[in-house]
Formats: C-alpha cells, sequence, structure tokens
C-alpha cells in the first residue's frame, strides 16, 4: 500500500512514515504544494494524508485537483485548524475523513485502514487472519466460522487493533478512541480496560488465539 | 443630582431676582427725589393725603415694573437654557449615548458626529482614541489566544509523534515505558487545554452561529450511553429523569459541548457508588450529585478557578458551560443543598 503524506513539518511527517512503514505501508513525503502536485500527478496512491496548511498554496485546491482528475485515492485532511467550517469543506470536495492535529498515530493508522478498506474492497470488506474473520459492511466478527457477537464499541476497539497490529499502542491513546472527546476529564482510563477485558473474553471463549498482548502494565499490543 | 445648566440657571434667576428686589427701593428713592424737585421748582404744594397717595403710586408702579421685568427675564434665561441645552450641548449627549451603548463584544466601532465645539470635538478625539485602544487591545487578546493556541497544535502533534514512535521501541525497559506513558498523559492534558481555550475563543469571536431546533431528550438519549458506561467504571449510578418534547434553539456542537461538560463534572467528582441524577423539564435541565462541602460560587465558572495539577481537567469545562449559556441567554446557577451539588441551567 503505498501513502503519500503531504505535510511540511519534516519532523511530523518522519514520524507518520516511521509509524506506518512496516509490513504493509511505503510512505512517500510532499513538504511543498508544488512537489504535492508533481507526485499527484505522476503517481497512484492508495492514501494521500494531507496538511491544509503548506507553503505555495491551500490543501483545498489539491484535493479540488485530485477530484477533477477523477483520482481514486482515499484522502484523509490532517490540519491544526479544526475548524469546523474547514471540515465540512473538505468533506464536502471529497475528502474522506479529517483528523485534526495534535492526533494520535494508532489513530491515524486506523482511520487510513479503513478508508484503503473503504476504497478498494467495497463490495466484499472482509478481514481474515488465521481463524479471525471480521465483515467490515455487516459489522460482524466469525471465530472458526462461529460468530462471536460483540457490542459496538468492542467492535470498533477490534477494528482499531488489528489495524495497528504488531504496534504498541498507550492506554491514552486507546481512551481518546474509544470515548473522543470526553476522555478529557477522567482520572483514570479504568474504562478502556473494562471494554478490553470484555472484548479479550468473548474472543478467547469462541476460541481465538491470545493476540492481545498487554505490554508494560498499560499498553496493549496485537500481536501476529 | 440636576443638570448642568439648571444649576447656573437658578444661580442667575435668583442673581435677577435680588437685583431687582434691591433696585425697588432705589427707584423708589431716585423718583421720590425727582419728584420732590420738580414739585418744588414749580412751587407745587401737595396736600398731605395728595403726597401719600403719589407715595403708593410710586411704590406701586416701581414694584409692578420690577416684577415684570422680572419675569420677562425669568422667561428669557429658560427659554435660552432650553435651547442651550438642546442645542449647543447635542454632541454631548450624543455622544454620552454612544458610550452608553457601546459593547466590546459586538465588533460595532463607535463613530462621533463632527461638532464645531472644540471643547466637544477634544472630548470626541480623546473618547476615540480611548476606545481605539481598548478595542486594540481587546482584539489583540483574542487573537492572541487563538493564534498561539493554533500554533501550538502543529509542535503538540510533533512530539505526540515522537512519543508514539518512541513507544515502538524493540528494547524498551518498564521503566523508559512508563516514562512514556507518563509524558503521553500529560501531553494529553496540554492538547486538551488548548483545544479548549481554542474553542473558548472561538465562540467568544461569534463562530459557531448555526442555529438549530435540538429535541433534547433525542440528544441526552444519543449522549447518555456513552456517559453510562464511563460511570459504570466507577460504580456511580446515572439516573435520568427526561421529560420528552423539550426543544431548545442552539449550536449543536456547542449544546453538545455543554451537556458533556455538566454531566461528565459530576460523574467525575462524585464518589464511587454515589448517585447522579440528571433532570429535564420543561425549561430546566438540572444536574446533582454528592459532594462534602460547597464550591465556591464566584469562581467556579472562570478559567483554570478550580484546575490543579492533581486533577485531569482542563479548568476549562465550566468557563465553556458559562460561555455557552451567555451566547443564548440561559441562565447556569450552582447551589449546595443537603450535601449534594446542583446545577441548574434555565432555557
Amino acid at each position: 500500500m503505498k501513502i503519500l503524506i503531504i505535510e511540511d513539518e519534516p519532523e511530523l511527517s518522519d514520524s507518520i512514515a516511521d509509524y506506518l512503514s512496516g509490513e504493509e505501508y511505503l510512505c512517500e513525503s510532499a513538504a511543498t504544494f508544488k512537489e504535492a502536485l508533481d507526485k499527484i500527478e505522476m503517481f497512484q496512491y492508495d492514501c494521500i494524508l494531507l496538511d491544509l496548511m503548506l507553503p505555495g498554496g491551500d490543501g483545498i485546491k489539491l484535493l479540488e485537483e485530485l477530484k477533477k482528475h477523477n483520482k481514486q485515492e482515499g484522502v484523509i485532511i490532517i490540519s491544526a485548524k479544526n475548524a469546523l467550517e474547514d471540515k465540512i469543506k473538505g468533506l464536502q470536495i471529497g475528502a474522506d475523513d479529517y483528523l485534526a492535529k495534535p492526533f494520535h498515530l494508532p489513530e491515524l493508522a486506523a482511520r487510513i485502514y479503513s478508508v484503503i478498506r473503504r476504497k478498494q474492497f467495497a463490495n466484499v470488506n472482509i478481514i481474515k487472519q488465521n481463524e479471525l474473520t471480521i465483515d467490515l459492511l455487516a459489522k460482524t466478527v466469525m471465530v472458526n466460522e462461529a460468530e462471536v457477537l460483540l457490542t459496538r464499541k468492542e467492535f470498533d476497539l477490534l477494528l482499531y487493533f488489528v489495524s495497528n497490529k504488531n504496534k504498541v499502542i498507550s492506554k491514552s491513546a486507546l481512551a481518546e478512541h474509544i470515548s473522543g472527546d470526553i476522555a478529557d476529564m477522567f482520572d483514570n482510563y479504568d474504562f478502556v480496560y473494562a471494554h478490553i477485558k470484555n472484548l479479550k473474553k468473548k474472543l478467547n471463549e469462541a476460541g481465538c488465539d491470545n493476540y492481545l498482548k498487554t505490554l508494560y502494565g498499560t499498553g496493549y499490543k496485537w500481536d501476529i | 443630582m440636576s443638570k448642568l445648566l439648571n444649576k447656573s440657571l437658578r444661580k442667575l434667576i435668583l442673581y435677577a431676582g435680588l437685583v431687582l428686589v434691591v433696585s425697588i427701593p432705589v427707584y423708589y428713592l431716585i423718583i421720590s427725589r425727582l419728584w420732590q424737585y420738580e414739585l418744588d421748582e414749580h412751587n407745587i404744594t401737595l396736600t398731605p393725603e395728595a403726597g401719600r397717595e403719589d407715595k403708593l403710586l410710586i411704590v406701586g408702579a416701581v414694584t409692578l415694573l420690577t416684577v415684570l421685568f422680572f419675569i420677562l427675564l425669568l422667561t428669557v434665561f429658560i427659554w435660552v437654557n432650553r435651547r442651550i441645552s438642546r442645542q449647543l450641548w447635542q454632541p454631548f449627549y450624543k455622544s454620552l449615548e454612544q458610550i452608553k451603548n457601546f459593547d466590546l463584544d459586538q465588533n460595532i466601532s463607535v463613530v462621533f458626529d463632527k461638532t464645531d465645539i472644540a471643547e466637544f470635538a477634544e472630548l470626541n478625539k480623546s473618547l476615540d482614541k480611548l476606545l481605539a485602544g481598548n478595542i486594540a487591545a481587546y482584539h489583540q487578546q483574542k487573537e492572541f489566544a487563538d493564534n498561539a493556541s493554533h500554533e501550538l497544535q502543529t509542535p503538540l502533534a510533533i512530539v505526540q509523534s515522537k512519543l508514539e514512535v518512541l513507544l515502538q521501541g524493540q528494547t524498551l525497559t518498564q521503566e523508559q515505558y512508563t516514562n512514556i506513558e507518563e509524558a503521553l498523559n500529560a501531553l494529553s492534558r496540554v492538547s486538551r487545554i488548548n483545544k479548549n481555550l481554542l474553542l473558548l475563543t472561538r465562540i467568544e469571536n461569534s463562530q459557531f452561529m448555526e442555529k438549530e431546533t435540538i429535541v433534547l431528550p433525542e440528544l441526552l438519549a444519543d449522549m447518555l450511553p456513552q456517559f453510562a458506561t464511563i460511570a459504570d467504571g466507577k460504580q456511580i449510578t446515572l439516573s435520568p429523569v427526561i421529560q420528552q418534547g423539550v426543544q431548545i434553539t442552539g449550536n449543536r456542537a456547542l449544546v453538545e459541548i455543554l451537556l458533556n461538560n455538566l454531566i461528565l463534572n459530576a460523574i467525575r467528582h462524585s464518589p464511587a457508588g454515589s448517585d447522579v441524577l440528571v433532570n429535564l423539564s420543561a425549561k430546566t435541565l438540572i444536574i446533582t450529585n454528592p459532594g462534602s462541602q460547597s464550591l465556591q460560587q464566584e469562581q467556579l465558572f472562570k478559567r483554570f478557578a478550580i484546575a490543579s495539577s492533581q486533577t485531569p481537567g482542563t479548568g476549562l469545562g465550566l468557563a465553556l458551560v458559562k460561555q455557552i449559556c451567555n451566547r443564548y441567554e440561559w441562565n447556569i446557577h450552582y447551589s449546595f443543598q443537603d450535601g449534594l451539588h446542583v446545577f441548574n441551567l434555565h432555557f
């Protein structure tokens, strides 16, 4: 999978590339409007991460350019502005998702995963991993052909782990993923633990291998 | 208090009256003398009765005339005074009215009318300068908050991503992991403070103007399950009593923030095993949770009033609540009754 990171802060795009590069993703970066435009015109990507404030032009223009050329890449806007109007405008022009800075890298990875799956496996969107089968459209999970009933949160969490496989995920990133903005308020992230415990239990009872490991006491990793 | 011109008018009338009263005997004396002189000149002698009659006549005439003149003077004074206050002071009253109606928050600048009276022109000029200075300082402050929060987002994103990359290290020790995790937690807090500050400035800058009709019971029904999960984790019971069909008009995003902050605050600050009540009726939303002592009324809704390094909150939650209530002219009130914190939102 090829990913283009359009971001003018080299430190940030390096981190993103660092995190994503591995088994599945191949990352390229563009730091200016011009560079990004050249790359978009020349190559084909699976997903484009687009910062809106770029030296040499507005990121929204790049998005318009993509749509004009009928390019099929999934686009995720990553912006420091976090203004509602930007978000609405971006999504209207054809971005697939919007993530406000600062974001957790696992969150970004999960969004990329879901955008690519949505774009490329529009009709049959099934993730298979050994005995585990996840149907993204039907939102069902099977272990060894038997359905496991998960709550919406648990399903969401499973997807989050699968899209960050072999990565260490901190509890705070998980908390923010589960609760969105309201994670703000909490002295401890025990509610995260409760969700994970339930998910683990359900998968294990259905005969799924223990992929979800606890690391260093508070971190998690989908180990495969 | 009396008007400036009335004060001077009263003095003028008093003075004029005094002068006229004093002038009565003077006139009388002079006229009597002249009369006597003329009589002597023409060798006319009057009977004592006629002399007395003349005296009375003179006194009467002088008094009558004086009173007449006094009335004339009075009328002219009052008339002139009215005219002056209406015309001359017009620019002054106008400026006064403009300053009275001026509101820093409303972003409307004040333009004073031109006047050809030097004093008022100078006054207006000084007021202009004063207002311009204030407006500039106010905008600068708002812009600063906005820009500062903005500019912070990218470096925050960099630090956070670097830490998360660091977490992936193969040879990380437990201690190193804990350190990174703690740094990440603190960073999350900074990010949230920053986000809330930005939100506050945006509300102040009159963004989020879109309005819609919100059916509160529906919105609460959407939000409560999420709160319930969190409450369960602390063995807190969330008990909603909700009247159906209650509608309000406002920005959905803002109303969600308002409800979030109020209800989550209540959950967060309640001891384990207690009850949090959410009671919605036609015009009010009351959120109640147990507590040991009253919070400081005046401080409660101020920024960073209760934030400390011990609490994970941003110290901006209630400030946001207040700001949102101000926007829609809703009333938020806190009280402490029988060991219960009560937040009463009246819309």
